[in-house]
């Protein structure tokens, strides 16, 4: 009866830090995105570009490790029975916003845009907001399993940061089709454009369920 | 011996209705929340509901002596079976009901038969605690909703734990809130049996010896446990599903309250010390653990706002409430006059 009591108390501490775990992956995640968007273009494809995106991949893959850790901890230990589902797509949701790092992250490796330096700067920002975006995401996400008030304000940053990309991103889109690019990178840049900002979205959509989940969580 | 036993299996039969019954306020919304199987819950009620009713069940078999003694077998038997019959009927219709109301119908059923007056200070008492039980339980679940919320807000423990501390206090308040309803609600079941009670105490081993009442309370809770395996389930439906819809936090909060109410109201030393401090006492009165978990449900429910109230399904079971002591009181009425007057049996000894 001990042992089995031991054991509950130990399965329930690693599922708790895996759920933990998972938070700081997103944020790894963010950091990294940010570095290697930088390096890229300061250096296109280069070793050091490879590097940083094959962090991003082992950082994909942990997560993705960690997503199943969770889904079957929580049906196999029968825990938290009411908010297992809610939980459930709650980690699918950030594992997507992780994977969508992750692509966006790979497709610059594959495709190398060549994109002018007059959007650098624009395209920074852009990328700094979409991260920042993701990690308020993600606190605003572990706060749901501990504290809802802090759950709240940090949801509130992220609707702001996702709407300040969506302006970055929509001025951005105007310079370069307002440019003497010609059309087919013009699209190429504007898909990258719409691609970084999609991440955003992700994190926003991903607040907007959480929330809901929140008002079930309050007793 | 033989006849006591067969007229006590009437008695028996309305314990299989408690445990049936009840058994789904003590834990029907800690296993209709998923968070404790049925089974467990169900041995850990029981075991309590046993030491419940053994060491503790007395208490409140004197209040409803107070207002009727039947004093004949037949007569126990017919009182007996008249309540477990209206409690039974209201299950069939998906009711959860009060054995406490269908005891007392069927008492004041055999007083109004033999035209016996029926003790109105104590009738008076026991129908205020019909009132008192559901707003008193209704009180306690306010005030821990509100301090469980309070203190969940500052503690910010995670929600793992949290479940993990529900799912403890669940086991330990199922345990509660057997005890609570042996020492209780078991007068109900086998209290009209005390005063024919023929049964010999029981020795276990060199420790301890089991007086007859006890024995008598002993077998009561047995069938009341049978009663909890067989058929609380149904019953389960009802009350841990259909009344609001619970976070397994605030169906803890239910059955403890729930189960702190019983215990007031069982306890001779809280009535005791109550009086010593000039406050009005709890008397010990058999309550019904069902208008417990619904006061407890509704006072939750209005703090809340309201709105997960099912009214509709609430007024059911209030009106079950009505109509169980009148259905038990003509049930009596009319299975005495065939006990007397068929089976030519003695149902009141002057």
């Amino acid at each position: 009866m001990f042992n089995v009591k031991i054991s509950l108390f130990a399965r329930t501490r690693d599922l708790e830090h895996n759920i933990d775990s998972l938070h700081d992956k997103i944020i790894e995640m963010t950091m990294v995105f940010k570095e290697a968007v930088d390096i890229y273009l300061q250096e296109m494809r280069s070793e050091k570009y490879r590097q940083t995106s094959k962090k991003i991949k082992i950082i994909e893959h942990d997560s993705d490790t960690l997503r199943r850790e969770i889904e079957s901890k929580l049906y196999e230990q029968n825990l938290i029975p009411d908010l297992r589902g809610n939980i459930l797509e709650l980690v699918e949701n950030l594992d997507r916003v992780i994977n969508l790092f992750d692509e966006v992250a790979h497709k610059f490796y594959i495709e190398r845009p060549d994109i002018p330096e007059a959007y650098h700067k624009q395209l920074r920002e852009l990328v700094n907001q979409v991260a920042d975006c993701a990690e308020n995401m993600a606190i605003a996400s572990r706060a749901f399993f501990r504290d809802l008030v802090t759950l709240r304000d940090y949801s509130k940053k992220v609707y702001l940061l996702e709407h300040q990309s969506d302006k970055t991103a929509a001025k951005l889109r105007n310079e370069v089709f307002d440019s003497d690019l010609d059309l087919a990178r013009k699209m190429q840049i504007n898909n990258f454009i719409e691609e970084v900002a999609d991440i955003a979205d992700l994190a926003e959509d991903c607040i907007d369920a959480l929330l809901i989940f929140a008002i079930k969580r309050e007793i | 011996m033989f006849e006591y036993l067969f007229f006590l299996s009437s008695g028996l039969f309305l314990g299989w209705s408690l445990g049936a019954n009840d058994a789904s306020n003590i834990f029907g919304t800690a296993v209709g929340t998923k968070m404790l199987r049925f089974t467990t819950a169900a041995i850990i009620a029981s075991i309590f509901l046993v030491l419940g009713a053994v060491f503790s069940g007395q208490n409140t078999a004197e209040t409803l002596n107070a207002l009727g003694e039947v004093n004949t077998l037949p007569a126990a038997f017919t009182v007996s079976l008249s309540s477990a019959l209206a409690v039974l009927m209201m299950l069939k219709s998906g009711i959860s009901v009060s054995i406490s109301q269908a005891i007392v119908g069927g008492i004041i059923g055999w007083n109004v038969y033999n035209h016996k007056p029926t003790d109105t200070e104590t009738l008076t008492n026991i129908c205020a605690t019909w009132i008192f039980c559901p707003i008193i339980s209704g009180v306690i679940a306010v005030g821990l909703y509100i301090c469980v919320k309070k203190l969940l807000h500052h503690s910010k423990v995670h929600i793992l734990w949290q479940d993990m501390a529900v799912r403890v206090g669940m086991i330990l308040t199922t345990a509660l809130g057997g005890f609570a309803l042996g020492a209780n609600n078991m007068a109900n079941v086998v209290g009209v049996f005390i005063d024919s009670n023929v049964l010999s105490p029981l020795k276990l081993g060199n420790f301890y010896t089991l007086s007859s009442t006890q024995v008598l309370f002993f077998l009561g809770a047995v069938a009341a446990c049978i009663g909890v395996f067989t058929y609380s389930q149904k019953a389960i439906k009802t009350v841990g599903k259909n009344v609001l819809s619970f976070s397994p936090t605030v169906a803890w909060i239910v059955i403890l309250s729930q189960s702190l109410v019983l215990i007031l109201f069982s306890s001779e030393n809280l009535e005791n010390f109550l009086i010593s401090m000039n406050l009005p006492p709890l008397p010990a009165v058999p309550v019904s653990s069902t208008q417990a978990v619904i006061g407890a449900i509704v006072g939750i429910g209005l703090v809340k706002g309201g709105k997960g109230i099912k009214w509709s399904l609430i007024l059911r079971v209030v009106s079950g409430w009505v109509a169980t002591p009148v259905i038990a009181f003509i049930l009596s009425f009319i299975l005495l006059f065939f006990m007397e007057n068929v089976f030519k049996q003695t149902i009141f000894m002057p």
